[in-house]
């Protein structure tokens, strides 16, 4: 085993302008938010973004200008509405939106996790997002062999990094994911790097003393990152839960043209341990 | 003297009479109102119901609501988690039974759009998307859609773009499968041969004409139409309890 315990910074130079990078987490939950506002302040530069359904950390990275694509089965704020960078930047053809759906974005990060190239997947047939998702040849009309049954091949995702924010790891990058997992696991092992932001190191004896907890073995992570609140505003189990009033105040920063100022206050001049 | 009830109340009811008790049923992302009436089911007519929660939770013990459907507090006291890909897996196995989905515009055929209008290189409105949609929408015997605003801008002739696949986008082996729509006027199926939407219920102090001038197209009117069934006091004060700090309005202001 090698110890791949690093800094944020250090961490944050294995995404390259361009990569296609997926974060772990869903929606409001277990994003790994201080790794992206260190994104924002390396000023990376046309990234492609994939994930099922992400939420204030791919709109951060749209409205901070990091963004060329984007590929998602839904990008939304819950109950609070639009993503507000994400709908202003797409409508002004700032940034381009491939819409995936769920399934196939999952399946397509499963058959990237298999060393396969492809995976079927059943529905989509009839729906005009396979118009879209020809376009860029992520999906095919087959025929399976044995049954005839029409199906959608989904093209195996490999994003260049997966970043994932979890609660417990040791400093050779066993990761322990506690409560819901999300996609993160196959994630992990479909990317062709991998970054774990964590809220607690702990010792590798520890980790020993329960092999069944590590979700994630070290032999698959490039690095991992102790930091504490490493997902807020969005929540992290056990740990604490999402700040909606953060995420209310966001919103209302982007649609007053404040977001400039939304970045300076809680990116560029926030304190990072 | 009745009191009024709140038309979120009579939809979440409505929606939980879909439920049948050997049912297993999922929610999604954006979904305080399906997260209620899977609520009200389980604690009414289908207590044996499998519950996966959106959060991952299977059969939680459900005492709140939160701004997002996958709060892992909606996890409470739950028996498993049972992650988004073996629900999938699950609803193309076809064991998946009801999935509630929500949609911008829809229209006769039941095809929901939750993409875009316009251009679909340059939208001119740009939608959250459809989340599962399109995956489920075909392949699972029954899928709820749920309708917040019902006017002729979202119940439309045809939608701009389909997300979800209605009876005329979808493969024959799939029109057996059920879709009932739900709005904030009354409750819509399709049982008919055309398959096309018609009108099974009208709200209490809604009516046929008023559901009918507020959609698009021209809505046809179930034989047996009738007054959808409102909530008990029992079933309210439950919506209440779990709903204290009234998540469930979010959608109609």
């Amino acid at each position: 085993m090698k110890k791949v315990l690093t800094s944020l910074e250090e961490a944050a130079r294995l995404v390259q302008d361009g990569d296609l990078v997926t974060f772990g987490g869903a929606t409001f939950h277990r994003a790994p938010m201080e790794f992206v506002r260190e994104l924002v302040r390396q000023g990376k530069k046309e990234l492609n973004l994939i994930d099922r359904e992400p939420a204030i950390d791919f709109d951060l990275l749209i409205g901070a200008g990091c963004v060329a694509k984007v590929r998602t089965g839904m990008l939304a704020f819950e109950v609070f509405g639009m993503a507000p960078n994400f709908r202003k930047k797409s409508e002004k053809g700032e940034i381009v939106t491939k819409e995936g759906a769920c399934q196939p974005i999952i399946a397509g990060f499963r058959a990237a996790a298999m060393g396969l190239p492809s995976l079927p997947v059943k529905g989509m047939l009839g729906s005009d997002l396979l118009t879209i998702s020809e376009v860029v040849g992520s999906q095919v009309e087959i025929q399976d062999p044995f049954t005839g049954e029409t199906m959608i091949a989904v093209r195996a995702i490999e994003p260049d990094v997966a970043v994932i924010h979890a609660q417990k790891a040791d400093e050779y990058g066993n990761i322990r994911i506690e409560g819901p997992f999300y996609e993160d696991v196959i994630k992990a092992k479909a990317a062709k790097k991998v970054v774990v932001t964590v809220e607690e190191l702990i010792p590798n004896r520890d980790i020993r003393k329960m092999p069944e907890a590590t979700t994630i073995p070290h032999f698959i992570v490039d690095a991992v990152v102790e930091i504490p609140k490493g997902a807020y505003p969005c929540s992290c189990f056990n740990y604490y839960d999402a700040d909606y009033d953060h995420i209310k105040e966001y919103l209302k920063a982007a649609y007053q043209d404040q977001f400039a100022q939304y970045l300076d206050n809680n990116v560029y001049r926030r304190a990072v341990a | 003297m009745n009191a009024k009830i709140e038309t979120p109340d009579l939809m979440i009811y409505a929606m939980a009479l879909q439920i049948e008790n050997s049912n297993t049923v999922l929610h999604g992302v954006s979904s305080p109102l399906p997260i209620l009436a899977m609520s009200v089911a389980r604690n009414t007519h289908a207590p044996d119901m499998a519950y996966i929660s959106g959060a991952e939770g299977v059969d939680p013990e459900l005492d709140r609501i939160y701004p997002s459907s996958f709060d892992a507090r909606l996890n409470r006291n739950a028996v498993a988690y049972f992650g988004l890909h073996e629900a999938f897996d699950l609803a193309q196995r076809g064991e998946l039974d009801l999935m509630f989905l929500g949609a911008a515009q829809v229209d006769r055929h039941g095809n929901t759009n939750l993409s875009l209008i316009g251009d679909v290189e340059r939208p001119k409105v740009q939608l959250p998307g459809g989340a599962a949609s399109a995956f489920l929408m075909p392949i699972t015997p029954k899928v709820v859609i749920w309708v917040t605003r019902h006017s002729n801008k979202v119940f439309v002739e045809e939608v701009d773009f389909v997300t979800g696949q209605g009876y005329n986008h979808r493969a024959e082996e799939y029109k057996a499968n059920e879709i009932v729509v739900i709005s904030n006027l009354g409750v819509m199926n399709f049982k008919n041969p055309e398959r096309a939407m018609q009108i099974q219920y009208y709200h209490p102090g809604h009516t046929v004409d008023e559901i009918k001038e507020n959609t698009g197209f021209d809505l046809r009117v179930a034989p047996d139409v009738s007054e959808t069934p409102a909530p008990t006091k029992d079933i309210i004060e439950l919506i209440e309890k779990i709903d204290r700090d009234g998540v469930r309005n979010s959608e109609f202001r």
